[in-house]
């Protein structure tokens, strides 16, 4: 019995001392508000205050009218909080990828990023959880019967379940990683990865399990997730790093995001002549039910952005300098991601276009063509509320911890 | 232990909507709450004036098609969605998380949001009301004044509903989904 005690005691100690030795630098309050005071800076930070109160009036209004405060309709029940979860967890499953081709695969080259895009891989999807419980209608329920009454055929089930395993997996690949500890950075970093990559093509399953949806239905979503997945994390990275360096980078930053750009390039490269083929047999044939919708999204602004900002821009700044301007790729990410967000969005709401139609008209009324959505204010607040997490707690973060390569590297 | 199913001899519908009318009372639908339970579909003629297709004009009484195969209940990630003892597709409240997934993955449009309990709610062939009470009909069936629907056991072989459906020539929604759905249309 005594040495029961002794050996938890020793046990205690040890988690004790593991968590007490994790390099974290000493900041209070005011550390938070000493930035160099910068237009930009001072803007970014005026951003951040107002979106998080634009958070709290838009969850404010959540709580006392429910979904009725926000856009939705029984036809069209899924809208911007689900694509904006969509987008903050493919930003962290992407910057996932990018942290670990240095420390999982090895590829030196990549090491000085690992630690920072880890650590943004865990602030996003935490943005994308605090989104997502105020789309949820009941996510204490959830929490408990997903564990009682778990519906293993649901990929809603899968990709919540794994994501809630992705998100711990980081975490601790993360402080092995600010320990220095890279055998156990790089297990721990395997397992997420493989975790993150499962969750994520789920994601893309709960779209394209969907039968009577035939514009999203099959194998296209859970593969294409994966794919735009990486493509977000190498624009993210250019976005942190551009942020790191102030675009002064440095010969090893340099050669990185140069490599980047070319790896980016060949990803856009394969998108585009994914989505190509996708349109093209989604119109072939002329199936109701998908070659319409297909031909109505050609004709949509929200599709242009998408393909135009999140693909075409990207793609010519790299292509027109072979890889080599990542000053210009910088300010091209920005314009990536505006079109990542659309392509989360179209996602979410072409999924949802085609009305089901089961003869719900009166007489003398003709039958609604396509289902109408637009986000109210609510959710745009909730959304913009979720970035203004995202960015307050990547700043804190830099503030607490060294999220440049060690030296010892 | 039954298989509960229901005919609609739906060209025998006159669209007076009493069905909509008794199950709203029946099982304390909502106001407001149009065409969401339960709904007559009114098909306009095919054609253009003289040459209508009169026949197309058809009204289409719908509503849960409580399938065997039900996709809302594969998608559901707490088992909120399950089959009853009689094979009816019902919601258990508690464990519904509000997600919408049985929503969209629903080919029927047949789920709404109960503002009451703030959980996806549905047809349950009344059998939280009528058939909890012992009745043998559901509320839709037993107002139709043009006996419309015939609710009953698909397995009994000496049930109205399955001497009709031996009987009469009939066919199912959307059934290339292979959802395999329990409410039948009669032509």
């Amino acid at each position: 019995m005594a040495e029961a005690t002794v050996k938890k005691e020793g046990i205690v100690a040890q988690v004790k001392e593991f968590i007490t030795t994790i390099p974290v630098n000493k900041i209070g309050i005011k550390d938070i508000f000493n930035y160099p005071k910068t237009p930009v800076n001072n803007l970014i930070a005026l951003l951040i205050v107002l979106f998080l109160a634009m958070f709290a009036i838009g969850v404010g209004n959540y709580l006392i009218h429910g979904h009725h405060a926000y856009g939705v309709t029984r036809q069209h029940p899924w809208g911007l909080l689900i694509a904006v979860y969509i987008f903050f967890v493919v930003s962290s499953t992407g910057l996932c990828i990018v942290g670990s081709l240095g420390d999982v695969f090895g590829f030196k080259d990549y090491e000085m990023i690992s630690k920072r895009a880890i650590f943004g891989s865990i602030v996003t999807i935490m943005a994308g959880f605090a989104v997502i419980a105020f789309e949820i209608g009941h996510p204490i329920t959830m929490l408990i019967y997903n564990v009682l009454t778990p519906g293993l055929r649901s990929a809603i089930w899968w990709m919540g379940t794994l994501y809630g395993l992705y998100l711990t997996f980081m975490i601790i690949e993360f402080v092995f990683l600010l320990k220095h500890d890279m055998k156990s950075a790089k297990i721990f970093g395997l397992a997420g990865l493989l975790i993150g990559l499962a969750a994520h093509s789920n994601l893309g399953g709960v779209f394209g399990f969907l039968n009577t949806r035939l514009i999203s239905n099959g194998v296209f979503y859970p593969t294409y997730f994966i794919l735009t997945a990486f493509i977000t994390g190498i624009y993210l990275a250019f976005i942190m790093m551009g942020f790191r360096y102030k675009l002064n980078f440095p010969e090893n930053a340099k050669k990185m995001l140069v490599n980047l750009a070319k790896i980016q390039g060949l990803l856009l490269a394969i998108l585009m002549f994914f989505e190509t083929w996708k349109m093209l047999t989604g119109v072939y044939g002329g199936m109701p039910g998908r070659a319409d919708v297909v031909e109505h999204i050609l004709t949509t602004p929200p599709f242009w952005v998408e393909v135009i900002a999140g693909m075409l821009i990207p793609f010519i700044i790299i292509i027109s300098s072979k890889g080599n301007n990542i000053k210009g790729l910088f300010w091209g990410s920005f314009i990536g991601m505006v079109g990542i967000f659309f392509m989360r969005y179209d996602l979410v709401h072409d999924t949802q276009l085609k009305p089901l139609q089961m003869m719900k008209i009166t007489e003398y009324q003709l039958p609604p063509k396509w289902v109408e959505y637009f986000p109210s204010a609510s959710e745009i607040m909730i959304s913009l509320g979720g970035l203004g997490l995202c960015l307050l707690l990547y700043y804190v973060g830099t503030k607490l911890f060294n999220l440049d390569a060690d030296e010892a590297h | 232990m039954a298989r509960y199913g229901m005919a609609l001899d739906y060209k025998n519908c006159i669209n007076c909507k009493a069905c909509e009318v008794a199950c709203k009372e029946e099982n304390g639908v909502l106001l407001g709450a149009d065409k969401h339970r339960i709904w007559v579909g009114a098909n306009n003629p095919d054609g253009v004036w003289p040459n209508l297709d009169i026949a197309s004009a058809a009204f289409m009484p719908s509503q849960c098609q409580h399938c065997e195969e039900a996709p809302c209940e594969e998608v559901c990630p707490t088992h909120a969605t399950y089959y009853d003892e009689n094979g009816v597709v019902r919601v258990d409240s508690d464990k519904c998380i509000l997600c919408s997934y049985c929503m969209n993955a629903c080919p029927y449009d047949a789920r709404y949001v109960d503002d009451r309990t703030v959980t996806v709610d549905k047809c349950t062939f009344c059998s939280d009301t009528r058939l909890a009470r012992g009745e043998t009909t559901t509320a839709c069936q037993n107002t139709c004044p043009t006996k419309v629907r015939t609710f009953g056991d698909l397995d009994d072989p000496e049930s109205e509903i399955s001497i009709l459906l031996k009987t009469r020539d009939h066919f199912s929604l959307k059934a290339h989904l292979g959802t395999k759905p329990k409410l039948f249309y009669l032509t």
